[in-house]
């Protein structure tokens, strides 16, 4: 029971880092970005390189992993997505598709394509209520509650941030203002592809790294986004720990259908609440 | 070259549109092969009817395997569980394909956008793991399912000239259906709900209807074309239903010129040309495909329809 809880809580952890920019990245760009998925994947495979180079030091290894997703975002942003603002929303999604073909190809290139294990950087158990926990799980869960408290910090404290929740509501109005919307959008946009590499970065020990493992998670992703509301980063939270749970109930119950069950999940909640896009 | 065909001699052309479709074909299958012209033309139905959603009412959908998938599916279990004979299967298929669009269209029709590619995409995914997983049992899993049809009089599906003029007839057909259909006031209106959707509302039409209608022809007609697979290869495997596979028929709808029933066809024959015989010079697919992908929707929105009549089509051409 308790590990149930906490595998869901897990998930719902590494969903929230991962979705959150995919949410902002629709909310301010009106763009649906499959390109979110590769540098997920490519976060975990920075990860696996730097840990080999510098000897498993995980924490200098996460971070430089992290700081890779900002060249490879702010390419995509600049040399595909600029290029489809304001278009239809159709040559976004097929434009950003191809990028995260390109980029699958690409890691398959570089790294091959047979998974590659990675094992707990923590190592250690801690007793709960009778049930053995893995500290990294822990650790991941409080990340992801830091980042949340973060980010809540980052749009109502700063001005940065506010600039681009106004930008969320009315872009014109706040263009008008004289401030160049577009070039805020594009740091949210490299903001939340640093967090898809980092939801890479922790979701690897717990599972094994390979080139399709961003696909695997985008469509999760996707699940949560649509449920919690496009554009709002409460209802990502709430959707992400939701979503993770059902995730680990079916999980428990039976295996294989833990996915299918939250795309379930999904089509019932998009019938009882409709969404307008 | 603008203008080469005057409006009168573009639609002399148009009348004998269907007549020319077949002997291009029969060119086609000359050129490359029977069998691989029965592939070609397979996969012409299925682009032709996710144009339908795509090209015509402007809705793009990430997971339309699935309703190939549901109709090869319906297809090989009805041969194995029902009737030996083709055409049974084959009305199983566009029956199990208007039936699963008649149950997601609940969910699907009211979305636009975005929420309508991702929630087709996702209802793929259950789909996928319904048949891998779920039930394997019957679907025979990872493995898939060896089926055997038998003959209705001459008629005989594993006979390589007879699967070909089957499939060529269904193809006529279908482009005629499209055609006629496209055309009517109902097209039309299709068209409009992809221009403006609310001004449709207010003007008065069951907006709902019209989108739900579309959306199960789309459904059936892609199943259909996944049973015609079946009755080609008597075999059926779940990368019939993969999610990964849905960019095919989205790449070939854009390079032939998405919204053109001409289009469609153009578009599903260079897919299979390229599909066919590139891979043996390209060692990075997935990657051409990508950058391939980023041309068309960068550089050639047209496509390849849209090019033609651009350039020798009567001056105020538009659609088909």
């Amino acid at each position: 029971m308790i590990s149930v809880v906490a595998y869901g809580l897990t998930v719902g952890a590494i969903l929230y880092i991962i979705s959150i920019g995919l949410s902002l990245t629709f909310g301010t760009m009106r763009i649906v970005n499959f390109a979110h998925a590769l540098i997920y994947t490519m976060g975990a495979y920075v990860l696996f390189t730097m840990l080999r180079v510098t000897g498993g030091n995980f924490v200098l290894a996460a971070i430089v992993g992290v700081a890779a997703a900002v060249p490879l975002a702010w390419a995509i942003e600049r040399f595909v997505i600029r290029r489809l603002y304001g278009q239809s929303i159709d040559y976004a999604i097929i434009g950003t598709y191809a990028v995260l073909l390109i980029g699958v190809d690409a890691t398959k290139w570089i790294w091959g394509a047979t998974p590659l294990p990675l094992s707990d950087p923590i190592g250690k158990y801690v007793n709960v209520l009778g049930v053995d926990l893995p500290v990294y799980r822990l650790v991941v869960i409080a990340l992801a509650v830091l980042i949340f408290a973060g980010l809540e910090l980052f749009f109502r404290r700063t001005v940065v941030g506010k600039i681009v929740v106004a930008g969320l509501e009315d872009k014109d109005a706040v263009r008008s203002l004289g401030i160049r919307v577009d070039s805020y959008f594009s740091l949210v946009f490299i903001l939340g592809s640093c967090l898809a590499a980092l939801g890479g970065i922790l979701y690897a020990p717990i599972t094994t790294i390979h080139p399709y493992m961003g696909t695997h998670v985008l469509l999760l992703s996707f699940a949560v986004v649509l449920v919690g509301g496009l554009g709002s980063m409460r209802g990502t939270l709430v959707a992400s720990f939701a979503l993770g749970m059902v995730m680990a109930v079916t999980g428990r119950v039976w295996g294989p259908a833990a996915e299918a069950m939250v795309f379930a999940v999904m089509a019932v909640v998009l019938v009882l609440k409709p969404i307008e896009v | 070259m603008t203008g080469f065909l005057n409006s009168t001699a573009a639609a002399r052309l148009r009348r004998f549109d269907l007549p020319i479709l077949a002997t291009l074909f029969l060119l086609l299958a000359w050129a490359i092969s029977i069998q691989r012209a029965t592939d070609f033309i397979i996969f012409c139905v299925f682009v032709l009817a996710y144009d339908l959603l795509y090209g015509h009412m402007g809705r793009l959908s990430f997971g339309h395997m699935l309703y190939l998938g549901t109709g090869a599916y319906a297809a090989a279990l009805t041969a194995e569980h029902v009737s030996a004979n083709p055409f049974v299967a084959l009305l199983a298929a566009l029956l199990a394909g208007g039936v699963v669009g008649l149950i997601l269209s609940p969910i699907t029709v009211r979305t636009t956008g975005a929420c309508f590619a991702l929630i087709n995409l996702a209802l793929n995914q259950v789909g996928y793991f319904l048949v891998l997983v779920a039930l394997a049992r019957w679907t025979g899993g990872e493995d898939g399912l060896a089926v055997t049809f038998s003959k209705v009089g001459p008629f005989d599906v594993g006979d390589k000239v007879m699967m070909f003029a089957l499939a060529l007839a269904c193809l006529v057909g279908v482009v005629w259906l499209m055609r006629r259909l496209t055309d009517s006031p109902f097209g039309i209106l299709l068209r409009s709900i992809k221009q403006n959707e609310s001004r449709v509302r207010f003007l008065g039409y069951d907006v709902v209807r019209a989108k739900t209608l579309a959306f199960v022809l789309s459904t059936s007609l892609s199943a259909f074309a996944g049973g015609l697979s079946i009755l080609n290869y008597a075999y059926v495997t779940p990368s019939f239903i993969d999610t990964g596979r849905n960019v095919e028929v989205i790449f070939a709808s854009l390079i032939g010129g998405a919204g053109s029933v001409y289009g469609a066809v153009a578009g599903g024959v260079a897919y299979m040309l390229i599909s066919n015989f590139l891979p043996n010079y390209v060692q990075r697919w997935e990657m051409f495909l990508g950058f391939a992908l980023l041309l068309l929707i960068f550089k050639f929105r047209a496509g390849i329809w849209g090019s033609l009549v651009a350039r020798f089509g009567p001056r105020r051409a538009e659609g088909t």
